[in-house]
């Protein structure tokens, strides 16, 4: 972290970050667009996992369910990432430095990784033995969902 | 009693103090305020999509319905109660607020929007709820609905970061 820190200090510097960081306007605007993708994101994850996981319309092909909200997810994920950069511009050098803040791009990174590399199959795939659909369902809203809860306390604690 | 001096009597009570002055009452119930939100808004938006012939296509409207509702009233009621704990913290603040105000008509509005489908256009539900594209009125009912939670949840962070700075 200590290589990038004048990395995180020229963008923390640059001419966005600085008028993001002075508009409480736009910052309050950043910040709705990042929850709209989150509510896009998380929802999907949460309707898609609950068919995996067998909880809802059990009796509907598993990718017939999850279809579109597997597109909310990727959709929501965009949403959030551009807006949560721009949020992070105007205190980059002291985020990096924050525990919880550290936390939530460990728990992003999983959550992504996992989706990307094996959710989404698993969802696309449709029918596939019982334990697997169980587990993936499962993972995904945990780590969604702790993504969410690292926010709101890199936020609130800040 | 006048609304404002209820307002100010809320903000006096136990409760009201404990959410203003608690380290730590706030800002849990802001994160269950959000959790309850995403559950809420996040399952709602699906079954509005499935309205507008967007998403589960070949599932009947009904079923979908059945399905996602007992999730979203359920966060619905996580996110209605933590969002009235909150309120009552800075209840003055808050009725002055433009924001609270457009997030509680957009709330109002999206529930007068779910009464009109079901007393009006979901009675003959059993001519379209397997079409892909249910008819006009039900796609309109689920584009007021996306809308209407959108400016619930941009007004609700615009009010936070007016009332609360963060």
């Amino acid at each position: 972290m200590t290589m990038l820190a004048p990395f995180f200090a020229r963008l923390q510097s640059s001419g966005v970050a600085t008028t993001i960081g002075q508009s409480q306007l736009l910052t309050g605007l950043l910040s709705s667009i990042h929850l709209l993708g989150l509510a896009l994101l998380v929802g999907g994850t949460l309707v898609s996992s609950l068919r995996l996981l067998g909880v809802i319309l059990p009796d509907r092909p598993v990718a017939e369910v999850t279809g579109a909200p597997g597109r909310g997810i990727v959709i929501g994920l965009v949403i959030s990432v551009v807006s949560g950069l721009l949020l992070f511009a105007p205190r980059a050098s002291t985020a990096v430095q924050n525990g919880i803040f550290q936390v939530k791009m460990l728990l992003l990174s999983a959550a992504a990784l996992f989706y990307f590399a094996f959710y989404r199959n698993v969802a696309r795939g449709g029918d596939d033995a019982r334990l697997r659909l169980r587990f993936t369902g499962a993972l995904g809203i945990v780590l969604w969902f702790g993504v969410v809860l690292a926010g709101c306390a890199f936020i609130l604690l800040e | 009693m006048s609304l404002m001096s209820l307002c100010t009597w809320v903000e006096g009570t136990p409760i009201g103090l404990f959410v203003r002055e608690s380290l730590w009452g706030f800002p849990t119930l802001v994160a269950i305020h959000i959790l309850g939100l995403a559950v809420s808004a996040g399952t709602v938006v699906w079954f509005d999509l499935r309205l507008l012939g967007v998403s589960m296509r070949r599932s009947p409207v009904s079923a979908v319905y059945r399905q996602l509702m007992p999730w979203a009233f359920g966060g619905f009621f996580v996110m209605f109660v933590t969002g009235s704990l909150l309120v009552s913290g800075a209840a003055t603040a808050a009725y002055g607020n433009l924001y609270f105000r457009i997030k509680g008509s957009a709330l109002l509005l999206a529930g007068a929007n779910a009464l009109v489908y079901h007393a009006v256009t979901e009675r003959r539900i059993a001519q379209w709820d397997g079409a892909e594209r249910p008819p006009l009125a039900a796609r309109m009912a689920g584009l007021i609905s996306v809308a209407l939670w959108a400016i619930v949840i941009v007004a609700g962070r615009m009010m936070s970061y007016t009332l609360y700075s963060h």
